[in-house]
């Protein structure tokens, strides 16, 4: 038996701490601790509801949009504002850029590095490297280029970010053309992540933390060549995703199969739901709201059925209460596994741990799409459904939908939301422009009320994102957020049940205590 | 140029394949940024390609939401800027870097032990529950700057939560969050503090002192201080009491507000008083829906974001003056102007812990300064002068038919 530790887990938004304790080379308990707190909730208090917008999307520099969007619809649930429907397209054109934005950073700026070695790529063949881009499908590069310029980079002696890791892993098992195809999309993917950005850019002005999402619809008023620059950078994001993301993840998924053997975790799939459609029911959103529980059923599930407990957490606060009844009083007390251990709260759906994530909403949009329902009309795009059949059949797992419910399983599921996501983008963009040409001009509705309690619940890349807003005279009384990761890296609850990362590390093998990459990598894959 | 086809730079930009043409634009506007003239490119240039080794840094993150790692990340790629910044070499940067854990903690213990190196701060100095609200490796964030700080050449406090504590430090404050100045004075550790605010930092700003430090001054920080320009912003911490913040002028050294090109519009009298109408298609001012653009200087509508695509008042949002001091308090509510909260319940609106931040702290008034058409310049710590500000305000408001 032996303790094996991450801290801090890097290649993540925040800070966080892995401890498993490895028996036998399997990890039979697992401690997930969130070790930041900054107290955005109490910060709100008093403040307008609109200055909610702007500051409570400052949680998190890679996922802002989705707590704008939680926020400005926490507001006009409770105001009772419904946005103008060219606002609900400009917000899902908005949100779209930055779920492109974050799967492609996550992929090859996050997680790669637990499977791709770019030290190992200084010793492929560049012929070689051709011919096997050619077989996957994936683009080429200059890859003698990229050769010369990583191994300039080694032979320097000053290995950068790239210093002091494991290379040597046991783990690393790709070969070294694949590794350098993989690093020369690593490079592409830096600038492809930054034209997703500057579509958040045209709409909001900035990324991070974009200001144009206010409460009651868009600030952002387009014209036609902000249109067409949105369209240009979409079609080039979905070049990338259909040459490099979509062909590298299957190129590497034969390679690691045995990752679809563990790392599933609680097995329980909570989405809210992401990207309105016209009739703004959550049920009906592209990505639709449900709870899966097992099986290809989906529950209904809404802002009640969430109870937060603190038993293991910093906090002195009540436990077991809802959002919109939260406290949120801090209280450190020393790190111990068996009593308090994060500053991450025990989110609970329906009193079960539950994964948030692509994953989850792959899994609630599979669900939807198997009982016969359709998501898009539009039959250029390729449906969730359409998309992971394709890659179980890929994958020699045709008709098996549960060995998603794993390591490689959530991986994939992330790349496959891109394609998606991409192809819903460039729908949309269309039609904007057609109902801009038809002469509707309305982006604002102004609010009457100054008073009320209200939920907006989203998804943000990583996850469920909620925010519950309690507004009386124009002043924030209660505001409460229960972020993606809050579901994700739960600690126990007051009944001691592990929470969804933690479950997925149970029974995960680890080689090397000494170098947990497989925890890593678990870990990686709820892109925390 | 000296040592032609010898130095890091050329391969860089063989590898690359970036011409030498594209590269002296962009040390242009790396001279721009840093309020030199543009002439200056080659001067740059050839201090870029004397340059020595990689220096060696540390981008350390405090309580931060990652959003200036993402910024930085948001930089002409993998072309110009980042060949300014491979000239780092970041031995330790949570959110890029492969190694984790213990093997990540190595890095900080190497790096500090070799010393000449630079230290990145991004996010909040947690103070807060005796220093535990941040924990890495199970040891307080508070010890982790301390340490990297005293042995580093210089320390760039990136982004508004490194500079003053940002957000975090919202009234009531309750992680009690600083600034790295702040938490600097107060373990008395002098290595100089490079400032550069906004929520979260522009990462063009970053570009611009890397060259200035690592080139023009070829990395020693005396030169460093001497030859770049700076303002000092003052503000009181109201646990670490005043702080004075060095901040590049180039950068930081004018108002919003002076080169905003809604400012004609400002001029006439012609506001957007709605979000998304058809002033707003217009391009009118954004004043009266709150702009703080009068009082922050920074040189956002010149440097712009995301690659120079766009930025806050050009996409249709007011400024929320994120490159100020205690900018939630003081700036909040967004959508309003001091008069409005005048008018109103006499300041009623502002967070009762910010009001002696308000009226002494570093809201520079510029709009009173181009109001009265004088220019701000040097030192603007001083305080605003508020009650001229509020009576502009009001004469604005009062004036009749003026406004559109
Ligand atoms: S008030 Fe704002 S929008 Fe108007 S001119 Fe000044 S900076 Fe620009
Ligand atoms: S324009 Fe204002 S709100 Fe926008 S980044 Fe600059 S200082 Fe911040």
């Amino acid at each position: 038996m032996a303790r094996a530790v991450i801290d801090p887990v890097t290649r993540i938004e925040g800070h966080l701490r892995v401890e498993c304790e490895v028996t036998d080379g399997v990890v039979k308990d697992a401690w997930v601790s969130g070790t930041l707190y900054r107290g955005m909730e109490t910060v709100m208090l008093d403040r307008q509801p609109e200055d909610a917008f702007y500051v409570t999307q400052r949680i998190c520099g890679v996922c802002p949009i989705s707590h704008s969007h939680a926020s400005s619809m926490s507001t006009e649930a409770a105001l009772g504002i419904e946005i103008p429907n060219n606002a609900r397209l400009i917000r899902n054109l908005l949100e779209a850029a930055q779920f492109l934005h974050s799967h492609i950073l996550w992929f090859y700026t996050l997680a790669a590095l637990d499977f791709v070695s770019p030290i190992n790529a200084l010793s492929a063949n560049i012929a070689d490297t051709y011919a096997l881009a050619q077989a996957a499908g994936t683009r080429v590069a200059d890859f003698g280029a990229i050769a010369k310029r990583l191994t300039a980079f080694a032979e320097n002696g000053q290995l950068s970010f790239l210093g002091g890791h494991y290379w040597d892993h046991p783990g690393y098992v790709l070969p070294p053309e694949l590794d350098l195809i993989a690093t020369a999309h690593y490079l592409e993917a830096l600038e492809m992540q930054a034209v997703a950005n500057e579509v958040v850019a045209v709409i909001g002005g900035k990324f991070p933390h974009p200001m144009t999402s206010v409460p009651g619809g868009t600030a952002f008023v387009p014209t036609e060549q902000k249109l067409d620059d949105i369209l240009f950078r979409f079609t080039r994001l979905k070049d990338f995703i259909d040459t490099a993301l979509i062909p590298d993840t299957l190129a590497i998924a034969p390679f690691i199969l045995e990752t679809t053997t563990y790392g599933g975790g609680c097995g329980n799939f909570l989405s809210w739901g992401v990207f309105d459609s016209a009739d703004r029911d959550p049920y009906n959103r592209f990505l639709p709201r449900g709870f899966v529980t097992g099986g290809l059923t989906a529950e209904e599930v809404g802002p009640d059925d969430v109870t937060e407990y603190v038993e293991h957490s910093w906090y002195d606060s009540a436990s077991g209460l809802n959002p919109a009844k939260g406290e949120t009083s801090v209280n450190f007390d020393e790190y111990n596994v068996d009593n308090k251990y994060s500053y991450g709260k025990a989110a609970r759906c329906k009193e079960k741990p539950a994964e948030v994530g692509p994953l989850a909403r792959m899994v609630a949009a599979y669900v939807y799409e198997a009982g016969g329902k359709t998501l898009v009309e539009d039959t250029s795009v390729r449906t969730p459904k359409a998309l992971i059949d394709l890659t179980l059949e890929a994958l020699g797992v045709a008709g098996k939908p549960e060995v998603l419910v794993s390591l490689l399983g959530r991986i994939a599921a992330r790349n496959l939301e891109a394609a998606y996501v991409v192809d819903l983008a460039l729908m949309w963009v269309n039609e904007l422009v057609g109902a801009i040409k038809g002469g509707d001009s309305s982006y604002f509705k102004a609010r009457e009320s100054f008073d009320g309690q209200g939920a907006g619940l989203w998804e943000a890349p990583r996850g469920s994102v909620g925010h519950w807003i309690d507004i009386k005279n124009n002043k924030i009384q209660g505001y409460q957020v229960v972020a993606p990761t809050t579901w994700d890296i739960a600690p126990r609850d007051a009944a001691g049940v592990a929470g969804p990362m933690e479950q997925a590390l149970i029974g995960a093998p680890v080689f090397d205590v000494e170098r947990p990459l497989e925890m890593l990598r678990i870990a990686h894959s709820f892109d925390p | 140029m000296a040592h032609e086809g010898h130095n890091a730079l050329h391969d860089l930009l063989t590898v690359r394949g970036v011409t030498r043409r594209d590269f002296l634009k962009y040390c242009g506007s790396i001279a721009a940024a840093l309020g030199m003239s543009e002439t200056m490119a080659p001067q740059i240039a050839a201090a870029l390609e004397g340059a020595p080794k990689l220096m060696p840094t540390l981008w350390l993150n405090g309580g931060s939401c990652t959003g200036c790692t993402e910024s930085i990340a948001q930089v002409d790629s993998p072309d110009v800027a980042t060949i300014v910044l491979d000239y780092l070499s970041t031995n330790y940067f949570e959110t890029i870097m492969a190694a984790a854990g213990e093997q990540a903690e190595k890095q900080i213990e190497e790096t500090i032990a070799e010393g000449g190196y630079i230290v990145i701060y991004e996010g909040s100095v947690m103070t807060g529950q005796d220093g535990n609200t941040l924990l890495v490796a199970g040891k307080k964030g508070t010890e982790i700057l301390s340490e990297a700080a005293r042995g580093a050449a210089a320390v760039i406090a990136v982004g508004s939560c490194a500079v003053d504590g940002g957000w975090v430090y919202g009234y009531p404050n309750p992680a009690e969050a600083t600034g790295v100045q702040a938490w600097l004075n107060h373990e008395g550790i002098t290595t100089p503090v490079v400032n550069l605010p906004t929520c979260p930092v522009n990462p063009e700003w970053i570009v611009a002192m890397v060259v200035q430090l690592l080139l023009v001054a070829d990395r020693d920080v005396a030169a460093f201080v001497e030859k770049t320009e700076w303002v000092t912003r003052s503000y009181t911490d109201r646990k670490y009491g005043a702080v004075d913040l060095l901040m590049p002028k180039g950068i930081f050294g004018q108002s919003i507000h002076d080169n905003c090109p809604r400012r004609g519009h400002f001029e006439n009298g012609e506001f957007v008083t709605e979000f998304g109408s058809k002033e707003e298609a217009m391009g009118y001012c954004l004043y009266k829906v709150g702009c703080k653009g009068p009082q922050t200087f920074t040189n956002c509508p010149v440097v712009r974001w995301n690659r120079r695509t766009s930025w806050c008042v050009e996409a249709g949002s007011p400024c929320i003056g994120c490159g100020g001091l205690n900018w939630v308090d003081n700036n909040s509510p967004f959508f309003h102007r001091l008069a409005d909260m005048q008018m109103g319940d006499a300041l009623g609106n502002v967070q009762p812990g910010s009001v002696g931040a308000v009226v002494g702290g570093v809201a520079a008034a510029a709009l009173v300064a181009h109001g009265l058409g004088m220019k701000a310049a040097g030192r603007v710590g001083d305080g605003p002068p508020m009650e001229e500000m509020k009576k502009y305000d009001r004469k604005r408001l009062a004036k009749k038919g003026g406004d559109k």
